[in-house]
């Protein structure tokens, strides 16, 4: 069809490394997503408490990670944390090796660059915060950190959803740039079966379609946690 | 320790925003089971003396004592908790928590900051919803509730907590006209039942009616403290004439 050869699909080497690759790149996601979440949270409580050198300290946190290009933030992260010197002996061959992998490089940076991102759109969602809610709170005698969690989360992280939904989407497809700092996800595999097989149109198409895939079931999957944590009335009135 | 026998005993306090003076010595003393009504016009300083009671804003100068507690020497959230179990609060904006239900918006506090037990808390808050004629609302959020309904769940949410002192901040001032009544319906049982009140209010009908006591406060001073059948009817101040000429 149209020119194009899929037979090396029939291979099961190739088939088992793009499972391997997507298995990877889920986990690459899914990790560096949750790590990011928190430190938007904890980011934005950080901001909320209003201590001058703390606000000082998050705000150049967030500055650094968001107007510099990600892939530079990877390789940076990659090529400093491994020149650390921080080694650690494999238990089955007795061999040194770097205590953190390439994997956890990316990690790493990943969720850094994510939390930054997820820094703004959770303190936004806290300024919009009515005062009175937070009273309320502390009236119940609420401390900072139970009405943070219990409170203010719940329903700041509802205002903030579909920020957070465009952040989540923009990290999982960040994470294709692992591929350059040779982490076994769904970009380096396909490079491994162009080079493999000259293939690189078809390999790229194939690609493009499983990222579409994923994506889609991520921002999907948004949608309808954002339709189910809708509160029925809220923001309606006043 | 104690200056008086009295339950509440504000003595003198002073608060500035800035440099503007909000309350500008304040005296009062409440005792148990009294219901006081505080009146005068906007922004004379009611609600500020009504959170200063309760520790949600720390004054400058002067003397509160809750029961056992001397609010002006509370530092923390943590040293606040016992005070914020014996008084609860109810504001005029009902400030409901949106993501939970009205039962749960009344069962949160109880379990999650006295530690109470669940199924305890679910009994109680369920008599409350009922005390507030709210029984069949308990799964309702409160986006989905009137105005007169969601302030009288902030009324069982404050009512949960079993405090010895209910604060009402003009919670009648947002609601229509016909949910104003339901709503003082339910206070006026509390005040019947023995419950310590603050009340600040727009309903001088209200205050004469349920009130021991009522304060007239202008300008950051009360400038008069009586019954209520003298303050309204014989209001010895100028400026307490004044206001009552216009809203009377
Ligand atoms: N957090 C605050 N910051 C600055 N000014 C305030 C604050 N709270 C109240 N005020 C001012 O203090 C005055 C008294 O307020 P308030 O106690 O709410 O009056 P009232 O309840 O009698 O209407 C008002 O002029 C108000 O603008
Ligand atoms: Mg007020």
């Amino acid at each position: 069809m149209f020119g194009l050869d899929y037979s090396w699909l029939a291979d099961p080497a190739y088939q088992s490394w793009l499972v391997t690759g997507v298995i990877n790149t889920l986990e690459l996601a899914a990790l560096s997503s949750s790590v990011a979440i928190l430190i938007g949270m904890l980011g934005a409580l950080g901001l909320s408490l209003r201590v001058f050198w703390l606000d000082a300290l998050i705000e150049l946190f967030v500055e650094v990670f968001r107007n510099t290009p990600p892939l530079l933030q990877m390789l940076f992260a990659y090529f400093t944390l491994s020149t650390l010197g921080l080694e650690t002996t494999d238990p089955v061959t007795g061999l040194k090796m770097p205590l953190l992998s390439a994997f956890a490089c990316a990690c790493i940076s990943l969720s850094l660059f994510g939390g930054a991102l997820a820094i703004e759109a959770f303190r936004s969602g806290l300024e919009t915060m009515p005062k009175a809610i937070t009273e309320a709170g502390r009236s119940l005698g609420y401390s900072r950190w139970a009405r943070f969690w219990r409170i203010e989360v719940p329903i700041a992280s509802r205002v903030c959803l579909p920020s957070l939904t465009n952040i989540l989407t923009n990290l999982f497809k960040t994470t294709s740039q692992a591929s350059v700092i040779t982490v076994p996800e769904l970009m380096y595999y396909a490079g491994q079966i162009y080079n493999d097989t000259f293939r690189t149109l078809e390999v790229m198409i194939l690609i493009l379609i499983i990222y579409v895939v994923l994506v889609s079931i991520l921002s999907y999957g948004m949608s309808r946690l954002e339709a189910y944590l809708t509160l029925p009335g809220y923001g309606k009135e006043q | 320790m104690k200056r008086s026998e009295a339950l509440i005993e504000i003595d003198n306090i002073h608060k500035s925003f800035g440099n503007f003076e909000v309350l500008k010595g304040i005296s009062l003393s409440v005792n148990e089971g009294e219901a006081v009504c505080i009146i005068g016009p906007s922004g004379s300083g009611k609600s500020t003396v009504l959170r200063c009671i309760n520790g949600l804003l720390p004054i400058d100068e002067g003397y509160i004592r809750v029961g056992k507690h001397r609010v002006h020497e509370l530092r923390s959230e943590k040293e606040m908790r016992p005070l914020r179990h014996q008084v609860s609060m109810v504001f005029q904006q009902y400030n409901l928590f949106p993501h939970k239900t009205a039962l749960e918006n009344i069962m949160m506090a109880p379990i999650q900051v006295l530690g109470h037990e669940r199924a305890e808390v679910e009994d109680r808050a369920r008599k409350l919803l009922e005390k507030v004629r709210l029984g069949n609302k308990a799964d309702s959020y409160p986006g989905m509730l009137s105005g007169g309904q969601q302030q009288r769940v902030a009324i069982a949410r404050a009512l949960a907590m079993q405090p010895e002192i209910i604060l009402f901040d003009e919670v009648t001032a947002a609601l229509d006209p016909e949910t104003v009544k339901e709503v003082l319906l339910t206070i006026r049982e509390l005040v019947d039942d023995g419950l310590t009140c603050i009340l600040v209010t727009h309903e001088m009908k209200f205050a004469r009616e349920v009130a021991d006591r009522v304060c007239f406060t202008d300008r950051g001073l009360i400038v008069e403290n009586a019954p209520p059948a003298e303050l309204f009817d014989t209001p010895q101040d100028p400026r307490t004439r004044e206001f009552l000429g216009q809203v009377l």
